[in-house]
């Protein structure tokens, strides 16, 4: 198999979440490896990144996700994950 | 634009920072700007110290450069007695007690739970015998690496000893090679052995003869560009030139001044010479390198030794490390010691260095496997010294599992590993020889594990590679391990294939002894390596060979150890933590 193209170490934002890959005609599950970084200096964008554990997955090759954000993107993101969060706490209580 | 470190780096950097160090030395902890942490602490590097991780605030690692590895005894000593008065933490370890040394995969020796306040008295110390601080981490030229036998080894072409300690000299404190776009990692090798790991280093001088007007002069290849951190493993690449003896220094100036000024400063990932190797490639290396760096003609490469190397190469016909008696070229020898994951108590520390004075050894080395060297041992006297009660503990014929482990810091101190892994590391060598046959012929068998991809234990170049992971496991996050096979040095270098993935701490054993099985049992033959057996196979045969498995291993680590303040305190919440702490080890009133 290949090597993972993220790096991972205590800094990576999440070394193990649940993921799936869905294609035309498959779909597979995999542990993933999420990350969100900014550049060290003057940060202009955010990067999210996303690896599924390619051991697991038949149908890709092995690969790393990116998707670039503005900072208004990325507050937009975490305002629907924040009240995401929310409801799924209500429905817990 | 330059980045942050590179802006801090200006600001302050090299050999200034010892005394702004001094004085905070003086103040104490708390006159360390708050807001200026992350910058002071990334210039400290440059004097060999690291801030620990979180939950450990106010405590420092130092690194110890000692160039080939190679000290005196009393050097040695003086270590021992450094660690046994200044790196005590809060907490001792379960394994290794009150005060240790490391000795690290680049002949280095790292200390910890050092305090900002015993700076100036620790390096008084370690000055009055030639030992320094300076340069063993930042971006400089790092501690040079080669083989700590140098004139010893009766296997050997070239003696780099004298022309080591000139580059050491030349390259310490200069300012010139001060400030580099990132750390750079110079091996030098003389010996046949290849013992200067030198494929893995920015810089490698190997050694090598070559016919030059009817003669044949010894001397040495240069390879460039070697790494293994992230993704992004190199080997040294050989850039076509031939090095005289007498001209090292001016080829290694050259090289670093390359660096200097042609590394990338706007990108830290990008910055190892490996990234411009990869956009440049050798040809253009060599040619900039001579144009503009270095005003002789550069000869091109001669005939190298590398058929012959041997050191951590995985070959099934010798041992691939110092263990053992060895022959000296004076007649004495040479006694390589275990050194359990490169972790010695400072006791013992102490012992050792006292026992090779009483026998009249002039030197000691680290090793580049963790181990240590004790040298001029006299034929009469090898036998009362093999009978050293010291060597029950630090053997010069360790069970194979055992003597072929190796393990980086991990979570006890690092910031970045996020598993925990010397203590594991022991765990599993121990359970290994006590549960595991060994197949027929297998003398050697190295296990490298490292706490994260930063690849500080080398975890791409042994027969099992480690690496740190988190998994799943009856529905709680545990400590896991990317499997790698069939890595090592050698006639034909070669990084481990990744085969498994996220395989639970305390089912990799089971995992081993499962490998190790169908090893025996598919293998062509006896003398089939382990390395060899794996360089057959594909990609989906090396996955299938064998699977995680429970045993009777126990993991006391499987939780989330960097979550902890300390993995091994009665009570690991970061809440607990006593740090940050004052000169005496007295907790600092917290400002919330």
């Amino acid at each position: 198999m290949a090597d993972r193209v993220m790096k991972v170490n205590a800094f990576t934002t999440f070394d193990l979440l649940d993921a799936s890959v869905e294609g035309h005609g498959f779909e597979e599950e995999a542990f993933a490896t999420l990350n969100v970084r900014t550049a060290r200096e003057d940060p202009e964008e955010i990067t999210l990144e996303l690896e599924l554990d390619n051991t697991q997955l038949e149908n890709v090759p092995a690969h790393a996700d990116r998707v670039t954000l503005s900072a208004d993107e990325a507050r937009t993101l975490a305002t629907e994950l924040q009240k995401a969060a929310e409801r799924v706490d209500d429905t817990d209580q | 634009m330059p980045s942050k470190v590179e802006r801090w780096k200006d600001e302050a950097y090299g050999m200034e920072v010892r005394d702004h160090l001094l004085r905070f030395a003086e103040e104490g902890w708390d006159a360390i700007p708050e807001d200026e942490h992350d910058a002071w602490f990334e210039r400290f590097k440059w004097w060999g110290l690291y801030h620990q991780r979180k939950g450990q605030e106010s405590y420092f690692m130092m690194r110890i450069g000692t160039p080939m590895g190679r000290m005196t005894p009393e050097q040695l000593r003086t270590v021992g007695e450094v660690a046994n008065e200044y790196a005590t933490g809060p907490v001792d370890n379960p394994e290794f007690g009150e005060a240790y040394a490391d000795f690290t995969t680049r002949q280095s020796i790292q200390l910890h739970w050092i305090k900002v306040e015993d700076i100036a008295d620790i390096w008084e110390e370690l000055e009055s015998v030639g030992l320094s601080t300076m340069q063993a981490c930042g971006d400089s030229w790092r501690n040079i690496v080669g083989s700590p036998v140098a004139g010893r080894d009766a296997d050997e072409l070239i003696d780099v000893w004298p022309i080591v300690q000139e580059l050491h000299e030349t390259f310490k404190g200069n300012d010139l090679y001060a400030n580099l776009p990132r750390k750079w990692k110079v091996a030098m090798t003389g010996d046949r052995r290849g013992s200067g790991q030198g494929d893995i280093n920015d810089l490698a001088f190997e050694p090598a003869t070559k016919e030059i007007d009817g003669e044949e002069v010894e001397g040495f290849n240069v390879n460039v560009g070697g790494g293994l951190s992230r993704k992004e493993p190199r080997f040294a690449r050989d850039i076509d030139v031939f090095c005289r003896p007498e001209n090292a220094a001016d080829v290694a100036a050259g090289m670093s001044a390359l660096f200097r000024d042609y590394g990338d400063r706007e990108d830290r990932f990008n910055a190892r010479i490996k990234f411009l190797m990869d956009e440049w490639g050798p040809e253009k290396m060599r040619s900039v390198l001579q144009e503009e760096y270095v005003d002789y003609e550069l000869p091109t490469a001669g005939e190298g030794l590398r058929d012959e190397y041997d050191y951590n190469a995985g070959r099934s016909d010798s041992h691939g490390d110092y263990v053992g008696v060895h022959d000296q070229s004076d007649g004495q020898n040479f006694v390589g010691l275990y050194v359990t994951v490169g972790r010695m108590s400072a006791e013992d520390v102490i012992d050792l260095a006292d026992m090779a004075q009483e026998y009249g050894s002039e030197m000691i080395g680290l090793t580049q496997r963790q181990n240590l060297i004790v040298g001029d041992i006299a034929d009469e006297d090898l036998d009362d010294f093999l009978d050293e009660d010291l060597l029950d503990e630090h053997s010069p014929d360790p069970h194979p599992f055992m003597r072929g482990s190796i393990a980086c810091t991990g979570t006890e101190y690092c910031s970045l590993s996020i598993v925990e892994t010397k203590n594991r590391m022991v765990r599993y060598g121990r359970w290994l020889r006590d549960n595991v046959p060994l197949p027929e012929g297998v003398d050697d068998f190295h296990i490298h594990l490292s706490g994260c991809t930063a690849s500080c234990a080398q975890p791409q170049i042994a027969d099992i590679s480690l690496r740190g992971m988190k998994t799943r496991k009856d529905g709680d996050a545990v400590e896991a391990f990317d499997i790698g096979l069939g890595g090592g040095l050698g006639e034909n270098p070669t990084f481990a294939d990744w085969v498994k993935m996220r395989v639970p701490a305390d089912e990799v054993p089971g995992y081993i002894a499962n490998l190790l099985e169908a090893f025996e049992e598919e293998r062509d033959s006896p003398e089939q390596s382990f390395r060899d057996f794996v360089a057959e196979r594909d990609e989906d045969e090396l996955a299938g060979l064998a699977d995680g498995e429970e045993t009777s291993y126990e993991d006391p680590y499987l939780g989330n150890t960097k979550m902890t303040w300390y993995p091994y305190a009665e009570d690991t919440s970061m809440d607990a933590s006593p740090a940050p702490t004052d000169g005496t080890g007295e907790p600092l009133p917290s400002d919330d």
